[in-house]
């Protein structure tokens, strides 16, 4: 019945907002592609829902401006929250390129139409177009990008005063403390929603009190520009530089919040590329550093525990069941970071299986527009 | 000797002269007394060196007073004042100099504070004074720490290179400390 509210939800707003978008877009010189994948299958479940940047419903839309056929994203919105979101995303991207103590360029797709005041708030920016997607490139070069993007955000660190009063009023500047209590946050609301899972409270409570323990060192390397949702969707490739995308997912705080979410991803995707990453570190940076990318990683995964628990009242039938072997998958991922041993392959494969046969087509559809 | 490295930049930071400031104290205190006073909060810790962290998140102002009063506490026991570029440190370090019996050596480590310096006349003049106040101005600079790709062959060759490069400096160092000291 939940599952039903939640995606009724999602589905009257965005035939509500498409319906007000396609003229309004059209006026302005711009027409969408037939299929806008980023609307579609387990998309109900994100809406609204972030760590950092606001948070809100919004369309994210594929289209062409009519001129001259120039393909582009368009952000639009209507919800308070929503129109908040893109607004933070486009001062984000704008103090990025002129901000003076960054070392290196950080790459963001060129703004092409922003229009704000209105009932909607509507950006478009170039689509970066890639030559292949990230996670079909060989792993080398896989490697050499995202080591790339990492270093290039590394490169911006605010450190003194003068760096705090350029950055605050745009990005969230978190520390140690802002970690802890979305941590604890995220515990708190992943028991409400999974009340029974005795094993998951048990994992939580001891990836708390290990964060705890390891406080000073998640502190120490805070101040650095990171992205909360470092995954391959939110970057592009183009000519062999790397575009960071969602610039609303951008804040200060652990150089390795980025670097860990994007780990506990390829922890899945491509395990050859967590390891080689992990490697990396290993070799050229501190031991401080190698244990703040695993509590940054174990922090992250108690958020992705706090999203798929919170998919639990929302769904019914597979999407239910698949919830519910996500949350044994990640639980399991949590518990392996915190003994500090690698994570058994055939655990990986066991659920890549449970959840290929669980997803819907149009999520499979979804997923493949992302990747 | 009792040597002190006062520096604008020390790890978690990433740009020079971080890395060759932490690089520098681990290999000479297997010889000499060191402490590092730096711009931090959360130093990275170098086993056997005192560091001495002066919260860089504080106005302008007061860090720089902070950084004064514990360099000239750190200096009045120190042979050796081994002082990076950069109005920041320069300005301290400059004033100790004239109350502190330890030798002041200046190495320009960043560049591009020295580019500036050579543009704006306020840290021109600082810069200007530091170097007049100090027994030496090095420019020598080992290699930077190349890095192990898992994806490729271990940089054996670039190491040795590496490694050949700060004996070669820190043979340098010694000569001029040993030098500035008599």
């Amino acid at each position: 019945m939940q599952n039903h509210n939640a995606q009724q939800k999602w589905e009257k707003y965005r035939r509500h907002e498409l319906a007000a978008a396609l003229p309004m877009l059209q006026k302005l010189g711009f027409e969408l592609e037939p299929e806008q994948p980023h609307t579609l299958g387990e998309r109900f479940l994100m809406a609204g829902k972030r760590d950092v940047g606001g948070g809100g419903y919004k369309l994210v839309l594929l289209g062409t401006r009519i001129s001259d056929g120039k393909k582009v994203v368009v952000k639009i919105s209507s919800d308070r929250e929503g129109m908040r979101e893109i607004h933070t995303e486009r001062e984000a991207r704008e103090i990025l390129r002129i901000l003076k103590f960054a070392y290196q360029t950080l790459h963001a797709p060129s703004e092409i139409l922003y229009i704000t005041g209105g009932t909607h708030t509507i950006s478009a920016t170039a689509h970066i177009d890639q030559e292949q997607a990230f996670l079909s490139r060989p792993i080398k070069e896989q490697f050499d990008l995202s080591l790339q993007a990492f270093k290039a955000q590394e490169s911006v660190h605010a450190t003194a005063y003068s760096h705090t009063r350029a950055i605050r009023k745009i990005f969230d500047i978190w520390g140690v403390k802002e970690y802890l209590d979305s941590f604890r946050t995220s515990c708190a609301a992943t028991l409400k929603d999974d009340p029974s899972n005795h094993a998951l409270a048990e994992s939580l409570a001891k990836a708390e009190r290990f964060l705890v323990e390891h406080c000073d060192t998640v502190e120490q390397y805070c101040g650095f520009l990171t992205h909360a949702d470092f995954v391959p969707h939110n970057l592009r490739v183009y000519q062999g530089s790397v575009y960071l995308l969602d610039s609303a997912s951008l804040h200060f705080g652990n150089k390795y919040e980025s670097w860990a979410r994007f780990l506990n991803f390829m922890l899945l995707y491509n395990r050859p590329l967590e390891q080689a990453l992990l490697q990396y570190v290993h070799d050229n940076r501190t031991p401080e550093e190698e244990l703040s990318l695993r509590l940054m990683r174990i922090y992250k995964l108690g958020k992705l525990l706090e999203y798929h628990a919170g998919t639990l009242p929302q769904t019914s039938g597979d999407l239910h069941a698949l919830s519910k072997k996500r949350v044994e998958f990640w639980r399991e991922v949590l518990e392996s970071l915190l003994e500090d041993t690698p994570l058994a392959q055939e655990v990986i494969a066991r659920y890549q299986r449970e959840r290929d046969l669980l997803r819907s087509e149009e999520e499979k559809k979804r997923q493949e527009a992302l990747h | 000797m009792k040597i002190v490295l006062a520096t604008p930049l020390y790890p978690p930071e990433i740009a020079e002269p971080a890395p060759y400031i932490k690089e520098l104290a681990k290999r000479l205190s297997a010889l000499h007394e060191v402490t590092i006073i730096a711009y931090a909060r959360l130093p990275e810790k170098v086993p056997g060196v005192r560091i001495i962290a002066i919260d860089k998140r504080q106005p302008l102002f007061i860090r720089l007073i902070a950084y004064f009063f514990a360099l000239l506490r750190a200096a009045r026991r120190a042979d050796i004042v081994y002082a990076m570029n950069g109005a920041s440190v320069e300005l301290p370090v400059a004033i100790a100099s004239l109350v502190t019996a330890g030798t002041l050596i200046i190495r320009i480590g960043d560049a591009a504070a020295h580019e500036r310096a050579r543009r704006n006349w306020r840290t021109g003049s600082i810069e200007q004074f530091t170097f007049s106040r100090a027994r030496r101005v090095v420019i020598d600079a080992p290699r930077s720490r190349p890095e192990i790709m898992p994806l490729e062959a271990y940089p054996k060759e670039e190491f040795a290179a590496y490694e050949a490069s700060w004996q070669a400096h820190l043979h340098t160092l010694e000569d001029i400390f040993n030098h500035a000291k008599s």
